[in-house]
């Protein structure tokens, strides 16, 4: 065990206060609209507080570390990508600026608005689906972390997993997007202090020198350069750039941000300053796993990047970095640095249930009830069905994180995943906005070639992920196009929404 | 030294930097922010009520 008393006291502290004051915000729900996007009262700060901690996990930690350890730092292109792009979408306001005026609660009631309800439920259901396949490896990669970094028998594994996902429940079902805020503030906080202090720990003990030297040694040039990776390359770099206007414009946790703020002009500062935050929460994890590598790689080549070995036992590339953390910080910090990666654990999977499963209730099944002619729903049931909504995802993810192991490095699977729903919602989005044309029937395989775009090529045909990326976007572009030029043109009266 | 080395390096330091004083706002204006929603969201309550 790798834990002292002060560490667990430290950790359990912060566990109780946490889903302590996560709870209060059950107080402040009195409609749909306070439980899913805090009632639209966000402001600047408190806005990136939420939109940082949403977006930055254990698992985020996890897999930036591994990016780091396997590719060195030309892994950074990704982290510099996915800011750059944040702050470009923040400055000009590209699509969060006109979802935010439409008072949107989620992405596919967008596709109401301009396209059709039937459209709605196909990417409420591809939205949902994609969501959650790529939340469903975060419990199995935090577990292990924790139990790596505490020292915890593995055997536990399910049952840090399980202890995880009920405080989480805890709140998020009890007080919704109101407890996430709190909680999210909070835990950015402490998030944010531990990856100060692990990136000066990392440094201090790995030493920048030889960092570099060591980087250089395994992958040569290529640790450096991302064109010149062979895993990177321009093709990888061009489908992060669509990628990540995607998701910083059309992912359901990340929209919910936008939505939550008081005016358009709020969400467009939100997103500008973390924007900046993001090419740290990429690149100082990067730096970590580059640190393990430094430290720790020693065994037999993998792919061209010796396994980690820590006292004797090989590790894969994912586990190096945790493994570092229990071998360099002492008693007391590594009870702040745990309590801090907790924080990021809670605060990420306690957005992503609310938003996984505000599109299950908002966008499947109430238009499935009102499409059955059932009378609407009083807000009051509606938060009922979301709560039921979050317990279904909750349980689901018990599931598939138990049996499901992720080929390759993780950060491409969630890319992967991410990518079934966000190639078409993106293309159909910004057409939606953007251009006049732009139909239900253009929408429709937009949305459906996206899809397929992503699945077949990743999971039947086993493309590299740059190629089905490029695949799945290329694919919905053009279901868009043909769609819209060769379908009815949409009708004056959704202009609102465009 | 290595062009890519030291494009890195600036934007390591950037990234450091920017982490460590957004972190440091967000700590004192977010809990500003967080005060003010909640009573306005308290005000709006007490105004349905009536």
């Amino acid at each position: 065990m790798h834990f002292a008393a002060i560490d667990w006291l430290i950790v359990v502290v912060y566990l109780a206060a946490s889903v302590a004051i996560g709870l209060l915000g059950k107080k402040y729900i009195g409609s749909v609209s306070h439980y899913l996007v805090a009632g639209r009262e966000l402001g600047t700060h408190a806005g990136i507080a939420t939109l940082a901690a949403t977006e930055i996990g254990t698992i985020t930690f996890m897999y930036n570390a591994e990016l780091g350890y396997r590719y060195g730092f030309a892994a950074f292109a990704a982290a510099l990508i996915s800011g750059i792009v944040m702050i470009i979408v923040g400055r000009t306001g590209l699509v969060i600026e006109r979802f935010r005026a439409l008072k949107l609660m989620t992405v596919p009631e967008y596709f109401e608005r301009k396209y059709s309800r039937g459209l709605r439920l196909l990417a409420g259901i591809l939205v949902a689906v994609g969501g959650i396949l790529n939340m469903g490896v975060f419990l199995k990669i935090e577990g292990e972390f924790l139990t790596i970094v505490s020292g915890i028998d593995s055997e536990y594994l399910v049952a840090v997993m399980t202890a995880i996902l009920l405080l989480e429940l805890v709140y998020t079902v009890v007080g919704g997007m109101m407890a996430v805020v709190i909680t999210d503030f909070i835990q950015y906080v402490l998030l944010s202090v531990a990856t100060i202090l692990v990136s000066l720990v990392a440094v201090f003990h790995a030493g920048w020198v030889d960092i570099v030297a060591k980087v250089s040694d395994t992958l040569g040039s290529a640790g450096f350069d991302p064109i010149q990776n062979p895993k990177f390359g321009v093709t990888f770099l061009v489908w992060q750039v669509l990628l990540w206007f995607a998701i910083h414009t059309c992912w359901q946790t990340t929209a919910m941000r936008v939505f939550s703020t008081r005016t358009p002009e709020i969400s467009k500062r939100v997103m500008t300053w973390t924007g900046f935050i993001y090419l740290g929460r990429g690149m100082l994890p990067m730096l970590w796993g580059a640190a393990a590598l430094t430290l720790f790689g020693l065994g037999a080549l993998d792919n061209g990047v010796p396994l980690p070995v820590v006292d004797g036992q090989t590790l894969a590339p994912i586990d190096a970095m945790p493994a570092m953390l229990a071998s360099i910080l002492g008693p007391g910090l590594k009870g702040v640095v745990v309590a801090g990666m907790l924080a990021a654990t809670m605060s990420v999977n306690s957005s992503y249930l609310l938003g996984w499963s505000a599109v299950i209730s908002q966008d499947i099944i109430l238009p499935i009830r009102e499409q059955m002619g059932k009378p609407a729903l009083s807000s009051r049931s509606q938060i009922f069905v979301n709560r039921l909504a979050n317990l279904f995802v909750g349980l689901f993810l018990m599931f598939w994180g138990l049996y499901y192991a992720p080929p390759g490095a993780v950060y491409l699977y969630l890319n992967i995943t991410g990518t079934i729903y966000l190639a078409g919602t993106f293309i159909c989005v910004i057409g939606g906005l953007y251009w006049k044309r732009a139909n239900t029937s253009g929408g429709y395989l937009a949305m459906l070639m996206g899809a397929a775009g992503a699945i077949i090529p990743f999971f039947f045909l086993h493309w590299s992920e740059n190629v089905t990326g490029f695949c799945a976007f290329g694919l919905a572009a053009l279901g868009l196009v043909l769609g819209s030029l060769l379908g009815k043109r949409a009708p004056a009266s959704l202009a609102g929404a465009t | 030294m290595n062009p890519w080395l030291a494009f890195w390096t600036v934007w390591l330091v950037i990234a450091a930097i920017s982490f460590a004083v957004i972190t440091a706002i967000v700590m004192v204006k977010g809990y500003r922010d967080l005060r003010s929603m909640f009573s306005r969201l308290a005000e709006q309550r007490t105004h349905d009520r009536e």
